[in-house]
C-alpha cells in the first residue's frame, strides 16, 4: 500500500494552495490553545477556590438584612423578615446552615465597675450557639444565674481603644482587662427592673453585635418583653462560598445587603469566568474556521485532481483506498498541531503553578483532565470532518 | 464469472440501431466464463460505448448488464472497484496513462493497487522485453509514442488478476510484427488465469483462436 500511495502523491498534487492550508493549520492551533487554556484557566480557578489544599476556610457567615432605604425609614415592621422569605433564604442551594438573630425586647443599661464613670444604653442579641466563632466555656445561662455571659463585637473594642479613649484621655483596655471587668447590666421592662452581672466571655469577628446566649434572651424576653415578638431583621447563614455569584444575585434581586467585604470575591469571580467564557468562545470560533477551511483546502485538492482521481477510479482504486491516502495528507499535522498545542498549554500551567505557588496559591503543575479531554474531542472533530469532506467529494 | 446482457440498448443510438440487425444491441447474450469473444463493429455501431457499458463507466443505456448474476446498478462503489482489482481488466481504445508518471509507474500502479500484487516485478519487466518497450519504462507517459501507450496499457492490464479481459481495438497503434507479440502475450495471460475476453474491432483478424465470434 506504501507504494500506491507513493504513486498516488505525483498524481494528486495536495500542494496547491499550501499557504492557505499553513495558515489554516495555524488557525487551528491557535484555536486550539484558547479553548485549552479557557479550560485549565477554569479548572484552577476552580481548584483555587475549592482545592483541599487552598481550603483556607473559605465557609463564610453572613448576617443578611433589608436595605434600609428612606422609604422604609420610622416604619420598624418594614426591615423585617416575613416567614416566606425566611423560608426562602433557607432552601437556597447556597445556604448550609441557617439561624436567626434575636434581637431583645428589652432595655440595657451597662455601667463600668468602679471608679470608671462609664454608662451607656445598649441592646442584645442572640444567635444560635453554632454560629459563634467565640468557644467558651463560660458561654451558658440558665434561669437563676446572676451572671450575664456576653461577647462582643471586635470592631467595638478597637473602636474604643484606637478612636474613643486616645480622644477622651481614658485609658486603653486589654481584651483579658474586658473579660475580667464585671459590667453591671441594668435590664429594665414590662414593669420590672433588675440588676445583673455582665462578663464578657469572648470578641466576635464574625458578627457585629452584643451577643447573650440564646436561652437568656428567651428567658428575659418573657419576663420584660411586652410580650409581642418583634420580627426577625437579621439573619445569620453559613455558605460554602461566599464569592457564588448566585449568592449575590439573591442578595441584589431580593434587595437584601450584608457585609459587603466578604462578597467581593464574587466580582473578581464573575470577572475571571467571564473572560476565559469569551477567549473558550474566540477558540471555538477560530476552531470553526480552521475546520472550514481545511474542508476548502481538501475540495480545493479534490477539485484540482478530479481527472485524475476520475481515471484511478476507473483503474479500480477503490474509494477507501483515495480517502485513506488523503487523510494521510492531513491527519498528521492535526496531530502535531495538537501535541504542540498541549505541549505549549501544558508550559504554561506549569508556570503559572510555579508562580502561584509563590503566594501560597497551589494548583496542579500538570493540565488537568479536562485540557486532555477537549484536546481529545477536538482532535476527533476536525478528524470527522476531513472524513466526510473526503468521503463526500472522492464519492462524486 | 458471467456476464449476461439483456435486452441491452444505448439511448443515443437507440433510433439508428433499431434500424439494423444486431447481435447483441437489443438481444439477450450470455458470456461464458473463459471464452474469447470478438465483436466486430463497424464505426459508430456503439463499439466503444459497448465497452464502457461493460466495464461500468456509461450508464445511458436500457435493459440489464449482469455480472455474477447481479446488475451493475445494484453493485456498491467499493464492490465495483473489488471488481475492477480482481476479475475485470480493460485497455482502452484512448489508452488512459497518467501523463504525470513514468510508463513503468503506470504499470505498478495497477500492480500495487491491491495489497498482495498478482503478478511480480520481474514479471512485468519480461512482458515488456516481449513486447518490445523495455527502453521506454523510464520514459514520463506524456512523451511516449501512441504504439508505446498501447503496449503499456496492455501490460498495465495484464499486471492485475482478472477473469475478463476487455479490450477496445487494442492493436489499433501496432505494427503486425507486434500486434502478433501483444496477442501472444494476451493468449498466454489470459489462458494461464482460465480468463476469457471481449475484443471488439472494426475488421476481421487472426490474432487469436476465438471461441464466438459476434457482429454488433
Amino acid at each position: 500500500m506504501r507504494e500506491f500511495f507513493r504513486l498516488l502523491r505525483k498524481i494528486i498534487k495536495t500542494g496547491v494552495a499550501r499557504s492557505r492550508f499553513v495558515m489554516a493549520a495555524i488557525g487551528l492551533g491557535i484555536a486550539m490553545v484558547l479553548i485549552l487554556v479557557a479550560i485549565q484557566t477554569y479548572t484552577d480557578f476552580n481548584q483555587l477556590l475549592y482545592g483541599a489544599q487552598n481550603q483556607n476556610e473559605t465557609a463564610d457567615f453572613l448576617v443578611i438584612n433589608k436595605q434600609i432605604t428612606n422609604a422604609m425609614m420610622g416604619q420598624a415592621n418594614k426591615s423585617a423578615f416575613s416567614k416566606e422569605e425566611i423560608e426562602q433564604i433557607s432552601k437556597q442551594p447556597f445556604v448550609q446552615s441557617f439561624g436567626v438573630v434575636t434581637p431583645s425586647q428589652f432595655k440595657v443599661v451597662a455601667q463600668a465597675p468602679g471608679d470608671l464613670h462609664f454608662a451607656t444604653d445598649m441592646f442584645f442579641e442572640a444567635v444560635p450557639d453554632s454560629f459563634l466563632d467565640v468557644k467558651s466555656e463560660d458561654w451558658k445561662w440558665e434561669p437563676g444565674n446572676n451572671t450575664i455571659p456576653i461577647i462582643l463585637p471586635n470592631d467595638f473594642l478597637n473602636l474604643y481603644n484606637f478612636g474613643f479613649s486616645l480622644s477622651q484621655d481614658l485609658p486603653q483596655i486589654s481584651q483579658e482587662t474586658v473579660k475580667a471587668l464585671p459590667l453591671q447590666v441594668n435590664i429594665s421592662g414590662n414593669g420590672r427592673s433588675d440588676s445583673y452581672i455582665g462578663r464578657i466571655v469572648g470578641f466576635s469577628d464574625r458578627i457585629s453585635s452584643f451577643l447573650v446566649p440564646a436561652s437568656f434572651m428567651n428567658w428575659a424576653n418573657q419576663k420584660y418583653g411586652a410580650g409581642q415578638a418583634a420580627g426577625t431583621t437579621r439573619v445569620i447563614v453559613k455558605t460554602p462560598d461566599p464569592s457564588n455569584p448566585k449568592l449575590v444575585k439573591f442578595l441584589n434581586d431580593n434587595g437584601y445587603t450584608t457585609n459587603l467585604d466578604k462578597l467581593k470575591f464574587s466580582k473578581t469571580r464573575v470577572i475571571v469566568q467571564t473572560i476565559v467564557s469569551v477567549v473558550g468562545f474566540f477558540g471555538l470560533v477560530l476552531l470553526f474556521f480552521a475546520l472550514l477551511v481545511f474542508s476548502m483546502f481538501i475540495q480545493l485538492v479534490i477539485a484540482g485532481s478530479k481527472e485524475e482521481i476520475q481515471l484511478l477510479v476507473t483503474l479500480g482504486a477503490a474509494p477507501q483506498q483515495l480517502q485513506r491516502y488523503l487523510l494521510k495528507q492531513f491527519v498528521p499535522l492535526y496531530v502535531i498541531i495538537g501535541i504542540v498545542s498541549l505541549v505549549l498549554v501544558a508550559a504554561c500551567q506549569y508556570a503559572a503553578s510555579i508562580a502561584l505557588s509563590r503566594h501560597q496559591m497551589l494548583v496542579d503543575p500538570w493540565p488537568g483532565v479536562g485540557v486532555f479531554a477537549a484536546i481529545v474531542l477536538i482532535m476527533l472533530l476536525v478528524y470527522l470532518v476531513n472524513w466526510l469532506t473526503v468521503k463526500k467529494y472522492v464519492n462524486n | 464469472m458471467e456476464i449476461q446482457l439483456s435486452q441491452l440498448m444505448p439511448i443515443p443510438l437507440r433510433d439508428k440501431l433499431s434500424q439494423r440487425k444486431s447481435d447483441i444491441w437489443n438481444e439477450e447474450v450470455t458470456f461464458r466464463p473463459g471464452t474469447f469473444v470478438k465483436i466486430k463493429a463497424p464505426s459508430g455501431s456503439g463499439k466503444t460505448t459497448l465497452i464502457h457499458y461493460l466495464y461500468n463507466i456509461r450508464f445511458d443505456y436500457t435493459g440489464q448488464i449482469r455480472v455474477d448474476n447481479k446488475p451493475w446498478p445494484d453493485h456498491s462503489k467499493n464492490e465495483i472497484a473489488g471488481i475492477r482489482q480482481q476479475h475485470i481488466s480493460i485497455i482502452f481504445q484512448d489508452l488512459r496513462l497518467f501523463g504525470q508518471l513514468s510508463a513503468s509507474e503506470n504499470i505498478e500502479l495497477k500492480r500495487v493497487m491491491i495489497p498482495q500484487p498478482y503478478c511480480s516485478a520481474d514479471k512485468v519487466k519480461e512482458m515488456a522485453a516481449r513486447l518490445n518497450v523495455t527502453h521506454v519504462l523510464q520514459q514520463s507517459g506524456k512523451t511516449l509514442s501512441y504504439g508505446e501507450r498501447q503496449r503499456i496499457a496492455i501490460i498495465r492490464a495484464l499486471s492485475q488478476p482478472f477473469k475478463w479481459l476487455l479490450m477496445d481495438e487494442p492493436f489499433s497503434h501496432l505494427d503486425a510484427e507486434n500486434a502478433r507479440l501483444a496477442a501472444e502475450l494476451i493468449a498466454e495471460e489470459c489462458k494461464s488465469r482460465q480468463a476469457g475476453f471481449i475484443l471488439t474491432d472494426l475488421d476481421d483478424d487472426q490474432h487469436f483462436a476465438y471461441d464466438v465470434k459476434l457482429q454488433l
